[in-house]
């Protein structure tokens, strides 16, 4: 596989809550383009390095380097938990909010705004539904909206936070059907996920993640039996009593592609 | 009939004032209703009333009754408890309502001891609330003046401020603008509150902000139409409570807000959103 | 023998040494009174005997007043309890109880006959009263009958600022000269004396005070003020009063009282409105901007003015405002 030029780089990275680490020393680059999902059992830390990437947590030790973009240049798609559902916006202001970054704060969606947002809505199936108020959505129709705005943000690396938790089976195609069409534009995608089998399918890349890394590399080569006992074991609770981590840098590597 | 409604204020200069007075109120306030509302701040009015004590004791222990001195004050003890509790919920783990609840308690508390300190039995706050009725020029002005001002700010800070209500996550991602938003709007919550306190009295300064908000969920669907409704509900109410006020010999600013809290009950049952008599009544759905 | 003398006329001196100097060191009564007005008038009767403390201080409000453990810890250690009484003071029971008060309570306004008023809403003394009012310095046992006027509903209070009426300040008098000789005795003729000559002064501001009003010509005997502080006053010496705020300074007015009003200064022609030292004038501002009522001066109702202010003592109160009231109302 041709060498290309890392999107993300993690140095030792050390992300967590309170001192207490969710992922510890992290080592590693996310080539330009890399459709990459991140597996691993529950508490294993995938939602907490995500966050570390896009900034909403300060790194406890090492650091992690975009490489020349900047946070504009990412778009991220959280569990949901922050949104206000019952908020009083409409399916299209919503996905509107993708265009932040060429309209920013004060002006307006102009024609070629909306004919952008109309677009982005037909794209995920939606575009009967622009006038709702997202209150009036189901689950899956939801996460449509959300992917609308992903589109419109256009940008160069996409992280996705368990994307298809509680979402209907059809929505679930499409949407990878979407996040297939980003990878084929050489967009930078990650993805935590939960479900093997998909992963298996559509996702040449995988980082098995058990608040360390166990494996990471070609999928198949990464989800194997060893490795998943592997991490299961690798996984505990917050140590209350924990001591000050004092592990070598060295020691965690990329598995060679 | 029109006579009955146009002849008060045709015959009163006070009752025209009252009604400018109440129709700057009524454009300024409730917009920053509807968003405190929408973000869960709806007890910061009251709060806010209590934590302006200290601002205003010191203005009157350097100025004596002065009120300008003393809203001053309570302007600057207000802002500094609101922007207090911004901040802390920004930065720990503590939610806005306990971060709120915690600095307005010290403040009110800090208030009461400079007042019983200094000696002087005056009760302060209740010099400080104002009437409708007695509204002077000077006051309308101020109204009128932060009326145009909050529109302003929230016209500049429309599209942040939604998204910080709607998806914090987001707007933290897209932009800087995540803290001077909400800050912004605190400062902006408590202009207004501290306006409303010197001018009306607290009761019609809150009352005003937040039952027109509340009642216009009803009504509207996104926020913009929230906000027409809610200004018209103040506006509404205000005319009517100044006209029962007037006839049926009741005190004003009660009159007003309970006037709004009618529109209240009114919209938890007729409401086109979420009505709850629609919601009973069998109705076919639509296609689609 | 002459040692003898010599120490019988010493021990004789000494007695009289020690009588006397006991008598000067007999210790202070200390006694409370709730507010300023009562506070000066105990001082008068009880002169060098007795230490007053008031506990709404001067240009304070009685209505709104919160006593404070400062307070409490004032009255636990006093040996009188002089107030006012007719519901004046809302948080006089919840004190007495709270401080372990040990001493006699003296209602001052024991005997006298009180006023009652309409309560805040029902309320406008103007209209109704003008028919009545001159009965009124005749015959005040009519007065429970005038007040239950033509509204419907109302719901009477004692108003309670029987102090403006100088013929009750005389009964608050002889109850504080009678309380004080109760709790000491051996003062009683220092009391006497006091009362007697303070009494005097009161007939004598009584005289100033009637003939004051008397020199107003009849139309303009009515004053506008903020709350209903001078019922009694205007009922002794016959001036009409008309305010917005009924008996107390914590209620709001109605549009319709403030109309009434406005209505009545342009028709009667009245001249001017009087703020009040414990009130907010702003209603009373925007009352006369909009007549051309002048502002009268400000008026001593429930609370004296500082000791350099204009109505430092009861006396100096009525003297401060008939000077405010004739200068307004003849010119």
């Amino acid at each position: 596989m041709p060498n290309r030029e890392p999107a993300i780089s993690f140095h030792d990275l050390t992300l967590g809550y309170d001192r207490h680490p969710a992922v510890h020393h992290i080592t590693g680059e996310v080539p330009r383009g890399e459709l990459l999902a991140i597996v691993g059992p529950n508490g294993a830390g995938k939602s907490t390095l995500l966050k570390g990437i896009i900034g909403e947590l300060a790194p406890l030790g090492g650091s992690l380097d975009l490489d020349g973009l900047k946070k504009s240049d990412i778009a991220y798609l959280p569990q949901q938990i922050e949104i206000d559902r019952l908020f009083p916006i409409s399916v299209f202001d919503c996905v509107a909010m993708g265009l932040w970054r060429e309209i920013g704060a004060w002006r307006g969606v102009d024609a070629k705004g909306n004919g952008e947002v109309a677009r982005a809505l037909a794209r995920v199936g939606l575009q009967d539904l622009a006038d709702r108020p997202v209150g009036a959505l189901s689950g899956g129709q939801f996460q449509r909206v959300l992917f609308a705005r992903l589109l419109l943000q256009d940008a160069a690396i996409i992280l996705l936070d368990e994307p298809f938790r509680a979402v209907d089976n059809k929505t679930v195609d499409d949407l990878i059907a979407l996040i297939l069409t980003w990878h084929a534009e050489g967009r930078t995608v990650l993805a935590a996920l939960h479900d093997i089998d998909q992963v298996r399918a559509h996702f040449p890349a995988t980082l098995l993640l058990a608040r360390e890394v166990v494996a990471w590399g070609e999928t198949r080569k990464v989800l194997t039996p060893a490795n998943f006992a592997k991490s299961r074991q690798l996984v505990e609770a917050f140590d209350e009593h924990a001591e000050v981590c004092e592990r070598d840098e060295s020691q965690r590597e990329r598995q060679p592609a | 009939m029109i006579d009955a409604i146009i002849g008060p204020f045709i015959e009163f200069a006070f009752m025209r004032r009252a009604l400018v007075g109440c129709l700057a109120l009524s454009l300024g306030a409730p917009p920053i209703g509807v968003f405190l509302m929408l973000r869960r701040m709806s007890l910061m009015g009251d709060a806010m009333s209590h934590a302006i004590l200290p601002g205003a004791a010191i203005g009157y222990l350097l100025a004596g009754l002065s009120l300008f001195a003393m809203s001053l004050g309570g302007f600057a003890a207000g802002l500094a408890v609101a922007l207090a509790a911004g901040l802390v919920a920004r930065s720990t783990i503590l939610r806005e309502d306990a971060s709120l609840a915690a600095f307005y308690l010290v403040s009110l508390a800090l208030g009461v001891l400079i007042v019983s300190v200094r000696g002087s039995n005056i009760d302060l706050l209740h010099v400080l609330f104002g009437t409708v009725l007695a509204l002077d020029d000077a006051a309308i002005i101020l109204l009128a003046a932060i009326s145009t001002f909050s529109l302003a700010v929230l016209a500049a800070i429309y599209r942040p401020l939604v998204l910080e209500c709607f998806d914090p996550q987001f707007l933290r991602s897209a932009s800087a603008l995540s803290s001077p938003t909400h800050l912004t709007f605190l400062v902006l919550v408590v202009l207004n509150l501290v306006a409303g306190f010197q001018a009306l009295g607290t009761l019609m300064a809150v009352g005003i902000m937040l039952l027109p908000a509340i009642a216009a969920r009803f009504w509207a669907n996104d926020i913009s139409g929230m906000i027409v409704v809610a200004v018209l509900i103040a506006f509404g109410a205000s005319l009517s409570g100044l006209l029962l006020s007037y006839y049926a010999n009741l005190p004003t600013g009660p009159a007003i807000v309970l006037l709004c809290g009618i529109s209240y009950l009114l919209s938890i049952l007729l409401g086109t959103r979420g009505g709850l008599v629609w919601s009973l009544l069998p109705r076919k759905h639509l296609e689609a | 023998m002459k040692i003898r003398v010599l120490v019988q006329i010493g021990l004789a001196l000494l007695l009289l040494l020690g009588a006397s100097g006991g008598a000067a060191a007999a210790e202070m009564l200390k006694a409370v009174a709730s507010f300023s007005i009562l506070g000066d008038m105990v001082r008068q009767v009880g002169g060098d005997r007795v230490d007053v403390v008031s506990l709404v201080k001067p240009d304070a409000d009685a209505h709104v007043f919160s006593p404070t453990p400062a307070d409490a810890k004032t009255l636990a250690g006093a040996d009188l309890f002089f107030v006012n009484g007719l519901g004046f003071e809302g948080w006089m029971e919840r004190l007495e109880k709270s401080s372990g008060f040990k001493g006699k309570t003296v209602v001052v306004s024991k005997g006298i006959k009180p006023l009652t008023m309409e309560e805040e809403e029902g309320h406008h003394h103007g209209e109704e009263a003008d028919h009545d009012h001159d009965d009124h310095a005749k015959d005040e046992h009519d007065h429970d009958d005038h007040a239950k006027a033509d509204h419907h509903d109302e719901h009477e209070v004692t108003d309670p600022h029987a102090w403006q009426d100088l013929a009750n300040g005389k009964i608050y008098v002889t109850n504080i000269r009678d309380g004080l000789i109760a709790a000491d005795p051996e003062g009683k003729a220092v009391y006497q004396a006091n009362a007697a000559k303070y009494l005097d002064d009161l007939a004598k501001e009584e005289i100033a005070v009637k003939a004051a009003i008397d020199s107003l010509p009849e139309g303009r005997r009515k004053i506008i003020t903020s709350h209903d502080a001078f019922v009694y006053f205007g009922a002794a010496y016959g001036l009409e009063i008309i305010a917005p705020e009924g008996v107390s300074t914590e209620s709001e007015a109605s549009a319709q009282d403030v109309a009434k009003i406005i209505r009545q200064i342009k028709e009667e022609n009245i001249l001017a409105v009087f703020l009040e030292n414990v009130a907010d004038h702003r209603l009373l501002d925007q009352i006369a901007r909009e007549t051309g009522a002048k502002i009268g001066g400000t008026l001593y109702s429930d609370a004296l003015s500082g000791p350099d202010g204009p109505a430092p003592t009861y006396l100096d109160m009525f003297r401060h405002n008939i000077g405010v009231l004739t200068a307004a109302l003849s010119s």
